[in-house]
């Protein structure tokens, strides 16, 4: 068994892994709760942008209009995939949905192939002024990105708990992701409301994206399925509770993390997410709280 | 009043595509001008005139065609299409300068998704329905382990980059490529020469990491260095642990070496600089897909001899020879499938085919599967220009016929060479044995 020494600096960047899956996870919780879909495209979506931006920067683009550009791709194709896909769609099983979700993931995945190939072995990647200040902890050094990452992932949640529960546009969202044809029915622009979380939803997966792209990858496959993995945190929160997912992204990146010195257990520590989330599925289905759908919630 | 909001709604999704078009349009463009960059090392080309592909400068051969076949891994993450394109840039090349005797060369390229079945199939389809006479360019994951037997059957000489054990082990697969195996050896070895207390070895986890771990445990054994062997599961999403893992394992004195694709080595690098670990180490190491500008690009000035890559290849950007100006002047004129532009991948097409091409002129009478084969068979001590001794094919039981390679470090964002042409190290039982089988041990 190592150390305390030696777990020290696994317990730094099990935060900041902690702080990658709560980015994305918390995205995915948002938009469900908003309109009932778990958006599998969240990862794929941010690529995207992030590959454009990284394109744009090579292209001699100033910094800032790059990282723009990246956010308003990734809020204009989820909010295209919403208005086009989200209605014919708005009657159907949850796993349809998400099903649908997918399809976009993969068109999105195969067109990054196609247009940022790493044939021949190119390689790419995002660098943000703020990875060159920083401070040390232990024999660590910790950037200013992994700060803002971490800090993102608390300010997402904070403000869209807080938009959720006390705006007329939140409240709206959430009785339309409940119920939409009710809500229809008690006058509420349904097709704005839906339009304005899907929004919301592609520009944080656009800074996601973007953040991810440092702090992670400025990688297709990495970025895409990274949503895997933190999905196991939406499942620990059931889907709901957005401060739930990121705390439970938290406990997986510090578990994980803190499992990669210890030898015997260490090859096996990407199963993390998603033992964790068997586990919560297995505890919630013994006390009977987990539902198949929003409606018998 | 429905249809007018659908008809609104449409019109709205189509401006949004447009709108996402023409971003995804500048971002290509970018990318392609990231190409182009790439493609003006090609500037000393013009000092060699690609006519020199041919006997007959400019003269488009009219002949019967000679077909030939390649099979390379094209997925999502794994391409090695960039291999079998130069190639087919190369006989395009000879094509308009020539041919072989007039002939031109029909080059029949098919790619697989890692499904053996698939594997298995286009194989019979190249011989069976296309009637190829050679198989040169081969690049895939699996499909020296699939079809070897296949084409040992049929007396075909294989000329390919070898990933899979068996493109190495097997009577009828020469590579011009040294492999994960022997390229990790070489790392190991220039980390070894540099006197590091301990190597941390890691690799992707992948079928064959046992087989590829061999070379490097046998290495660090004979040199009395302890070995710490470590994979990770691909893509990597937690590099930062990795990173502090490797560090720690390795020591102050000790060395990392990787053997992943750029794409995953770069975040291991960068993770290890953004933690500030690059220099808790004596150096790191990797395996030849770290050769590419673009990595040292990526990777910036801190790693300037501090990383060490094995270079299986001659390094193009500092060899000035007519050989390294054709493929370059190739390259510009006919390689504009070939996405990478210069690099690694491309001078295997390029030493592939060249080789090929050299088989050919060498065949008297009929281009069958017979002649073209024992013709290949018979290659030996063939300059490519391309590798730092002559490559061999010949009647062995088994091929490394490149066992002799550099090693570059990144300076500028470009991969410079640290170490000449030195051979890898016989303490690997399979080169040793391939050194005896060949007559050079």
């Amino acid at each position: 068994m190592p150390s305390w020494q030696e777990f020290e600096p696994f317990i730094v960047s099990g935060l900041a892994l902690g702080g990658v899956y709560a980015l994305s996870g918390v995205g995915t919780v948002v938009l469900y709760q908003a309109t009932g879909v778990v958006y599998l495209a969240f990862g794929a979506v941010g690529a995207l942008g992030a590959l454009i931006a990284w394109s744009l920067t090579n292209a001699g683009a100033p910094d800032w209009l790059a990282w723009l550009v990246c956010v308003l791709v990734s809020g204009a194709v989820t909010l295209a995939y919403g208005m086009v896909f989200g209605p014919p769609l708005a009657r159907r099983d949850p796993l349809v949905k998400a099903v649908a979700t997918l399809g976009l993931t993969l068109v999105l995945f195969g067109l990054m192939d196609l247009l940022w190939t790493t044939n021949g072995g190119q390689s790419r990647a995002i660098t943000l002024p703020t990875d060159n200040g920083g401070f040390t902890i232990g024999q660590l050094q910790v950037t200013w990105t992994q700060v803002i990452g971490l800090g993102a992932g608390i300010a997402i949640v904070v403000v869209t708990t807080v938009f959720l529960r006390y705006t007329k546009l939140g409240t709206a969202m959430r009785a339309m992701a409940n119920d939409r044809e009710i809500t229809a029915t008690l006058g509420v622009p349904v097709r704005r409301v839906e339009a304005a979380a899907w929004l919301g939803c592609g520009v944080i997966a656009g800074v996601a994206g973007l953040l991810l792209a440092n702090l992670v990858a400025l990688d297709a496959t990495t970025l895409t399925f990274l949503v895997i993995s933190s999905l196991a945190a939406a499942l620990i929160a059931r889907l709901r509770s957005i401060v739930g997912t990121f705390l439970a992204a938290m406990a997986i990146g510090l578990i994980h993390d803190l499992l990669t010195p210890i030898q015997s257990l260490s090859s096996y520590r990407d199963m993390t997410p998603f033992v964790l989330a068997a586990v919560a599925l297995l505890v919630f289905s013994r006390h009977r709280v987990i539902s198949l759908s929003r409606e018998e919630a | 009043m429905r249809m007018r909001q659908n008809a609104r709604g449409a019109r709205a999704a189509a401006a949004l595509v447009a709108v996402i078009g023409t971003l995804i349009a500048a971002g290509c463009g970018s990318n392609g001008s990231s190409g182009t960059t790439s493609a003006g090392g090609t500037s000393n080309a013009g000092t060699v005139s690609t006519s020199q592909c041919g006997t007959k400068p400019g003269v488009k051969a009219t002949g019967t065609p000679i077909p030939l076949g390649g099979i390379v891994t094209n997925q999502p993450g794994t391409s090695f299409t960039d291999i079998a394109n130069m190639a087919n840039a190369y006989f395009t090349c000879v094509n308009n300068n020539g041919g072989i005797n007039g002939h031109p060369i029909k080059y029949y390229i098919q790619t697989e998704q890692t499904n053996p079945a698939q594997v298995a199939a286009v194989a019979k389809q190249l011989v069976q329905t296309d009637h190829v006479v050679g198989i040169v360019g081969n690049t895939s994951i699996i499909e020296c382990s699939v079809n070897h037997s296949y084409w040992e059957k049929l007396g075909f000489f294989v000329v390919d980059s070898g990933i899979a054990p068996e493109c190495y082990s097997t009577p009828n697969s020469a590579a011009v490529n040294m492999g994960p195996r022997y390229s990790s050896d070489g790392a190991v070895q220039y980390a070894l020469s540099q006197h590091v207390s301990k190597i941390v070895f890691d690799q992707s986890n992948v079928p064959g990491t046992g087989y590829i771990a061999a070379g490097p445990a046998a290495l660090a054994a004979a040199a009395h260095v302890p070995i710490v062997q470590l994979t990770e599961n691909v893509p990597i999403s937690d590099a930062n642990s990795v990173a502090i893992k490797e560090v720690n394992d390795a020591g102050p004195n000790g060395a990392v070496i990787l053997n992943f694709t750029p794409p995953e080595a770069l975040v291991i690098l960068q993770a290890a600089q953004k933690l500030g670990l690059e220099d808790n180490v004596k150096l790191w190491g990797c395996s030849t897909p770290c050769n590419t500008d673009f990595l040292a690009k990526a990777l910036g000035p801190k790693w300037n001899n501090k990383l060490f890559v094995n270079a299986e290849l001659t390094p193009p950007d500092s060899t000035n020879t007519p050989a390294m100006r054709l493929y370059k002047a190739i390259l510009a004129k006919y390689g504009k499938a070939v996405s990478g532009g210069i690099g690694s991948f491309s001078q295997m097409g390029f030493a592939e085919a060249e080789i090929m091409v050299h088989a050919l002129r060498s065949v008297k009478g009929a281009y069958t599967v017979a002649s073209v084969n024992a013709a290949l068979k018979a290659v030996s001590n063939f300059d490519t220009g391309m590798l730092c001794e002559g490559w061999t094919y010949g009647g062995f039981p088994m091929h490394i016929p490149n066992n002799v390679d550099y090693t570059v470090t990144p300076k500028d964002g470009k991969m410079v060479v640290a170490k000449g042409c030195t051979p890898v190290s016989s303490v690997d039982p399979q080169i040793a044995a391939y050194r005896k089988a060949a007559g050079t041990g």
